[in-house]
């Protein structure tokens, strides 16, 4: 018959019951291992033994660092809200305080606006002028020539017939 | 008498604020309300988290810790679950966190091997060959663990030192349960390697 070691009822012992049914049923008809798996059981547990016990001061100041650390906290995410709404209002106030100084400024922001559609305008006038001459005989380009031009004018028809 | 008993239980226990209760009137500003479920929680918590950590300080600010992680999120706990599951649940990740830094910290420090100490369990029996064996126990459990990875860890030391289930363990943790079973097998495995020398000599016992 064989008998299970410690290290093979270790697995009984964490895993689930139905999964080790072969091991247990035999640990139930032999007492040998049924022993084993008794001292097995308790040694585990007492390796399980977690130092919970503590005295009543230890969970009572436990109690407080946890209470004085919530209270930290509360005061930050208190603080951070706080600091969130004068943001909120500063950023208002500027908003509608820059709004109200616009309105004030608008109708003298306005006037320099047309002086400078105006200034701006001149210059392609003048160029549009240049390109194109409303009366060619006035323009400068001319002036220098204008003995010839009125000369040229004044020669008679016949004059001209001999000449040629 | 034990009508009287059962109704002085009920009594009691019918008196107690639940722990939504607690929640909503924490949730309306009222800081002792958080008090009360401190007061419920904290120790079971300190269990689980000195499972993971198995070191008594270090416990202790893992405890802190949650409770502190709770309280800032607890707007966000929807109830899906008990309070007592999500506590557990932000403990074994703070735990885990401390396993993580104690691991990165022993990078740095080669003579700290053996930090991740037991705290030895009082045993008053006067049996010698007893306390040999719990002892090579112990040490077996202890190498083994070395060797874990820290899921397998962190399963194994809810299994053993707080005795969950494995359907408990799964949930905690958010794995599937034969997940959770098949890192517990592997840890048993290398558990079972640690103890097969000495057990196998100790008792006769054929390989």
């Amino acid at each position: 018959m064989k008998h299970y070691s410690e290290a093979d009822l270790l697995e009984t012992y964490y895993m689930q019951p139905d999964e080790a049914t072969p091991i247990i049923a035999h640990v139930n008809d032999c007492v040998e291992c049924q022993n084993r798996y008794r001292r097995l059981a308790q040694k585990l547990r007492d390796m399980a033994a977690c130092p919970a016990d503590k005295p009543a001061t230890f969970w009572t100041r436990q109690r407080l660092m946890i209470m004085r650390a919530v209270d930290n906290a509360r005061e930050q995410s208190q603080r951070a809200v706080r600091v969130g709404r004068v943001a909120a209002a500063a950023m208002l106030a500027f908003i509608l305080g820059g709004a109200v100084v616009y309105k004030s400024v608008e109708p003298s922001l306005k006037a320099p606006a047309v002086v400078v559609s105006q200034q701006t305008a001149a210059p392609a006038t003048s160029t549009d002028d240049l390109q194109v001459p409303r009366d060619p005989w006035q323009s400068d380009e001319l002036k220098d020539f204008g003995t010839v031009v009125q000369w040229e004018s004044w020669v008679p028809d016949s004059s001209k017939e001999s000449s040629l | 008498m034990g009508s009287v008993a059962t109704f002085r239980l009920t009594q009691i226990n019918a008196s107690d604020p639940s722990d939504r209760d607690l929640i909503v009137r924490t949730l309306g500003g009222d800081g002792g309300a958080f008090g009360i479920l401190v007061d419920r929680f904290q120790r079971k918590i300190y269990r689980v988290a000195y499972a993971i950590v198995r070191d008594e300080v270090e416990a202790d600010t893992v405890t802190q810790d949650t409770f502190v992680q709770a309280f800032t999120h607890l707007a966000k706990f929807q109830g899906r679950s008990e309070f007592e599951t999500w506590l557990t649940r932000i403990a074994i990740n703070r735990s885990r966190d401390t396993l993580r830094r104690r691991r990165f910290v022993r990078l740095f420090s080669s003579d700290d091997e053996n930090r991740e100490g037991w705290v030895e369990p009082v045993d008053d029996r006067p049996d010698p060959e007893r306390e040999i064996m719990a002892h090579q126990l112990r040490a077996a459990i202890e190498r083994a663990e070395h060797k874990l990875s820290a899921q397998q860890k962190v399963i194994f030391r809810l299994r053993h030192y707080e005795s969950r289930s494995l359907e408990d363990i799964a949930e905690l943790l958010g794995l599937r349960g034969g997940t959770v079973r098949a890192h517990l097998f592997r840890a048993i495995h290398k558990i079972r390697k640690e103890l097969a020398e000495w057990v196998t000599a100790r008792e006769g016992l054929p390989r």
